[in-house]
């Protein structure tokens, strides 16, 4: 809570974009680029982290009979592939 | 009641009076009897809804007109509206208003001369939502480029929803779907729908919505094209995909969303990005910058590499004028030392031989001396100054690692070496002709010459002295004869004192 906001993934993405083409271009000093290296390395660090954030989950949204929403989980078909993963899954919930 | 009323009718002679009510009803009996259900074609007037929901409006032909009333449970089946000016079919009963007296159609259903109902009621919300500006462009969000969190509004069980959820993981793996149920076909969808959306709004953890169903006719379709869920897609939030079945035909919904896509397939791809990818992309930009930055780092350091061996240059140089200094100096003493030694010889030996007073000698001596002495100084007083500039010169280039610099320092140098070099010849030069007038002064006063203009010094071989008295040497005595050249042994034979 007392984090600043995090930063979307684009932003980021973008940030890391704009270094790899600063570094590319040799506008940058040596020690210019060399900190800006380091920028990137800690974008890439933290756009792989954001990959991998959230854990799978499906679940299913409705209302109660008092009208509240409530969350559960879905016992659905997943399709092909997903069908097998998700299993494991559900027992978290 | 209504035989009776019917007989005082037609029994005009007895005054029988009816009150208003019994009138309206008898009328309105009357017209229940004869004219139950029909269909009435005509031009909409004055059209206007109640606040209550009931349609108001004027049917009218070029000759005539009528007041038409659909009541809330009608309107509410309607798939457009009616507005002024339309053509008209009406389906209803014509009764009469009893508190007015007024005729009234009473309209159960209505539909539009020409186009369908459904056609046109979805041109009408199409034309006015757009005049709102639900479809502005300006007014679309973006989708996140990465959203861990997916809602979907759909049908439990259906197929649209199992396609999703298959792509969807196939793409992103570890993927949160937030599913909220709702009806999409039939009466109540359009309802669910936009309360779907606005639950998810509410729980608002997700970063994307498809709202989605799979094909069907525009009649299965019908819910995506009312005014409720078109609102519900505009208020909401979060960005939402709109995945409405056919390819070809686009929905009022497809028309609000944030992005369309014809498929609830398609809506998936565009709902999450595939994560393979997007690792291979991070991995692939930062071997980009790790190897620019390898790249740049390793030419400098070949140009440090080149730079310094670069600044080894110049110091060698200095090594060398340092050297060509010394030998200069070493050749001017050793000329200088060798002639000096020569001229000491000459006088050693003139001063052996002759006894030439001592003090010139001594003063010839010094006077080398100090010359030589003074030599030396000029030489290390000139050769100094450029010894430091080349010092300070080649100070300055180690510190500096530009090229510039270098070969400026390398141009410097050669100037300062052919300064120094000329300055050190000029040196010597001087020094050489002064040493070469020294030596002929030394030459006129020695005896040599004195002996070349025809003198001749007589040395008694007793003492091996100059003979410069007749009454040092005895009748008899031998004497060596020094000439200009050779030299006479001789014997006294008389002397003259005087």
């Amino acid at each position: 809570m007392a984090d600043p906001k995090p930063r979307k993934f684009e932003d980021e993405l973008a940030d890391l974009e704009s270094i790899v083409s600063q570094i590319d271009s040799g506008e940058l000093s040596l020690e210019e680029s060399i900190l800006a290296f380091e920028r990137g390395v800690a974008l890439v660090r933290s756009l792989n982290q954001k990959l991998d954030e959230v854990e799978r989950r499906i679940e299913v949204l409705i209302r109660d009979s008092r009208g509240d929403l409530k969350r559960s989980p879905y016992q659905g078909d997943l399709g092909r592939d997903a069908e097998a993963e998700n299993k494991d899954e559900d027992e978290s919930f | 009641m209504a035989g009776q009323l019917e007989f005082q009718l037609k029994s005009p002679a007895r005054r029988i009076a009816l009150s208003v009510s019994q009138l309206v009803r008898l009328v309105r009996e009357t017209l229940e009897v004869n004219l139950d259900q029909c269909w009435v074609v005509g031009e909409v007037s004055n059209a206007r809804l109640a606040p209550s929901n009931h349609l108001y409006f004027t049917l009218k032909d070029t000759r005539s007109s009528i007041n038409v009333v659909m009541f809330n449970s009608a309107v509410r089946r309607m798939r457009f509206r009616v507005d002024d000016g339309m053509q008209v079919v009406i389906r209803g009963r014509v009764n009469l208003y009893e508190a007015r007296g007024t005729l009234q159609f009473y309209a159960e259903e209505i539909e539009p001369r020409g186009l369908g109902a459904l056609q046109l009621g979805y041109e009408q919300l199409k034309q006015r939502l757009g005049k709102e500006g639900l479809f502005d462009a300006s007014r679309k969000q973006r989708l996140p480029m990465l959203s861990h969190r997916i809602g979907i509004v759909t049908a439990l069980g259906g197929a649209a929803l199992r396609d999703m959820l298959r792509v969807l993981l196939d793409r992103y793996p570890n993927l949160h779907v937030i599913i909220r149920p709702a009806l999409v076909q039939g009466p109540g969808a359009a309802p669910e729908i936009a309360g779907a959306l606005d639950d998810l709004n509410a729980d608002g953890r997700a970063g994307v919505i498809i709202l989605g169903r799979g094909g069907g006719s525009l009649e299965d379709l019908w819910a995506f094209n009312e005014e409720l869920v078109a609102r519900a897609i505009f208020r909401s939030a979060i960005p939402v995909i709109s995945a409405v079945g056919h390819e070809i035909d686009y929905s009022i919904a497809d028309f609000v969303a944030d992005v369309r896509a014809p498929t609830p397939t398609a809506a998936a791809q565009l709902a999450v990005p595939i994560k393979a990818e997007l690792r291979r992309r991070l991995f692939d930009m930062q071997s980009a910058v790790a190897a620019s930055v390898r790249n740049r780092t390793s030419a400098h350091r070949r140009r440090l590499t080149d730079l310094g061996s670069r600044l080894r240059d110049p110091r060698s140089v200095l090594r060398q004028l340092r050297q060509r200094l010394d030998t200069a100096a070493e050749e001017l003493n050793s000329t200088i030392t060798s002639r000096v030694r020569e001229n000491r010889h000459n006088l050693r030996e003139f001063a052996a031989h002759l006894k030439i007073p001592s003090t010139i000698a001594v003063e010839q001596r010094l006077r080398v001396d100090r010359l030589a002495v003074r030599l030396a100084q000029a030489m290390s007083t000139r050769a100094n100054p450029y010894r430091i500039t080349l010092e300070r010169s080649a100070a300055r280039l180690s510190e500096a690692n530009l090229r510039a610099p270098v070969m400026q320092a390398h141009a410097h140098l050669d100037r300062l070496f052919d300064r120094l070099e000329s300055a050190s010849r000029s040196v010597l030069d001087k020094q050489r002709l002064l040493l070469a007038a020294d030596s002929r002064r030394l030459d006129t006063v020695s005896p040599l010459r004195v002996l070349e203009r025809g003198y001749a010094v007589v040395i008694n071989t007793r003492d091996g002295r100059a003979v410069n008295d007749a009454a040092r040497v005895e009748v008899g005595d031998e004497v060596d004869i020094r000439l200009s050249r050779g030299r006479l042994h001789a014997r006294t034979i008389a002397r003259e004192t005087q």
